[in-house]
């Protein structure tokens, strides 16, 4: 199941965790050192070494052969980075129909093996990622070295090659300004937390990524442990800030309005959407106003600009698509 | 500009970063971009960061013949293309410029030594490889303290003088 279309257990605050291992193979050189054909021999080793992978059904995507548009929409769905989305030489996706699983192949490394789950679920994640890892394994001979563990182009992710990360919405740690101090502390713990849809400083619609820094020296098990136990003290922080939020009159009245906005509104940018449903989302998990949560958050993905042209047309110009999207709020809304 | 991080010393790194298409510009003093190496505030694995990467050469002691001429066999890469580039150009290169990469690779993880996971081929060659002396001792420790739980101290004195042993001898 795609992770924006289901709310797991605090759903309001963890809206996904995502696992994503880096290999590469012994006798390629990496990516950097590869041209076009290279590359596509690179994807093909991969694509054969899975075919007859039964866990998961993977559809193999030329990056080539899709649109921009297209490309850009999986990245908006965080399925593969922002980098593969805008070059596409050479490169190939894999993919699971339930958009779990997605294998970037001569993105950064050979194979960046990726699972996105819904709800604070890293150990499952991490398991379904290692699934896919050990089939490759058995069929191709990885980069690897006792010292420095699997070998990455860039050395920032040697070691374990795993970079975990929970999506954090933190509306009222963001209004009690503790963002800072946070961001300070789990640093000190070998962790990152920033702005999702970064836009300098401040994070729209305060959404956050935390995840593991460093991947050398330390176990698969012990940075998932970690990351997870951070983030649910990160989770009961943000309901403890919720509590003091919600008393406040002038925040609701803020609920209120936004709720108001989406309802009534005959255009708007994804931008603004982003940041109201914030507030209205938080509205409803605290019971302050009644929306339907699961549906509203995955408008926030469903109507950014690419994925919304390819469900509507691809000749959509700016000013349509602002209208279509309140058009759909309001029908979620209605 | 003060830098976003400490919010004290004047920014002089600057790091312009697209997310969803979208630009945007982190601003860092020189010891703080440092000390948040390319990891920082960005995309867990989009670090296409080769300003910020090579200044953890900054201070290499290599000339630049030595950086240029001595190319690695399998991919042609010389340690100036890695230094430039922020990017490693195959396996071979970690072993070939591992002394060079190894206060980079320490300055970004803190330790230089993996934990975690083995690939399967790998793993038997790893079991098959004699023990260094410290992972020898350090099983000696551990089994000497299984021997004290048990109170069975007659064997964790002779394993103590295992230990002492093998630290002599090293
Ligand atoms: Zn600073
Ligand atoms: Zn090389």
């Amino acid at each position: 199941m795609s992770w924006y279309n289901t709310l797991g257990e605090h759903g309001d605050i963890v809206l996904s965790t995502r696992v994503r291992l880096a290999r590469n193979l012994e006798d390629f050189p990496f990516p950097v050192r590869l041209d076009r054909d290279g590359k596509k021999q690179v994807a093909e080793c991969v694509k054969e070494a899975l075919s007859d992978y039964t866990e998961t059904e993977l559809n193999f995507i030329d990056m080539e052969e899709l649109s921009r548009n297209d490309a850009v929409s999986l990245a908006e769905k965080h399925l593969i980075s922002p980098e593969f989305a805008y070059d596409s030489t050479g490169r190939a996706l894999l993919q699971s129909d339930d958009e779990e699983v997605s294998i970037m192949l001569c993105e950064e490394d050979h194979i960046r093996i990726q699972v996105i789950l819904p709800g604070l679920s890293q150990k499952e994640a991490f398991e379904k990622a290692e699934k896919i890892d050990k089939a490759i394994e058995e069929k191709l001979n990885y980069a690897f070295s006792e010292k420095l563990g699997y070998l990455t182009q860039c050395p920032t992710n040697l070691g374990t090659g795993m970079r975990a990360s929970v999506m954090l919405h933190l509306p009222a740690l963001v209004r009690k300004g503790a963002m800072r101090r946070l961001s300070a502390t789990v640093a000190k713990l070998g962790l990152t937390l920033r702005g999702c849809y970064s836009e300098g400083v401040e994070a729209a619609g305060d959404v956050f990524l935390l995840s593991n820094q460093v991947t050398l020296g330390i176990s698969e098990e012990a940075a998932l442990q970690n990351l997870g136990s951070i983030a649910k003290q990160i989770i009961a922080e943000e309901k403890q800030a919720r509590a003091v939020v919600i008393s406040d009159s002038e925040f609701i009245d803020k609920i209120y309005r936004a709720k108001g906005i989406l309802q009534s509104a005959y255009k708007l940018t994804s931008k603004e959407l982003v940041g109201l449903t914030s507030l209205v989302l938080m509205g409803a998990e605290e019971k302050i106003i009644d929306v339907p949560m699961d549906k509203l958050s995955s408008m926030n993905i469903l109507l950014m600009p690419a994925t919304l042209r390819k469900a509507e047309g691809a000749d959509l110009s700016r000013d349509e698509r602002d209208i279509v999207r309140a058009k759909r709020i309001r029908e979620v809304l209605g | 500009m003060l830098c976003q991080n400490c919010k004290k010393n004047e920014a002089t790194t600057h790091i312009k970063h697209v997310i969803n298409g979208e630009a945007t510009e982190n601003h860092f003093c020189h010891s703080c971009a440092e000390s948040l190496g390319v990891g920082g505030f960005f995309d867990d694995f989009s670090l296409n960061l080769p300003g910020i990467f090579s200044s953890f050469f900054g201070d290499s002691v290599f000339s630049l013949g030595e950086r240029q001429l001595d190319r690695c066999e399998k991919c042609g890469s010389c340690f100036d293309d890695i230094i430039k580039t922020g990017k490693v150009g195959c396996a071979d290169c970690y072993e070939k410029f591992y002394s060079k990469l190894l206060p980079s690779i320490q300055r970004i993880h803190g330790k230089a030594k993996h934990q975690g996971k083995i690939p399967e081929i790998h793993g038997v060659k790893v079991a098959a490889k004699e023990k260094t002396t410290e992972e020898k001792i350090a099983d000696l420790q551990k089994e000497m303290q299984k021997a004290i739980e048990e109170q069975n101290f007659e064997r964790a004195a002779v394993i103590r003088d295992e230990i002492k042993k093998l630290k002599e001898a090293e």
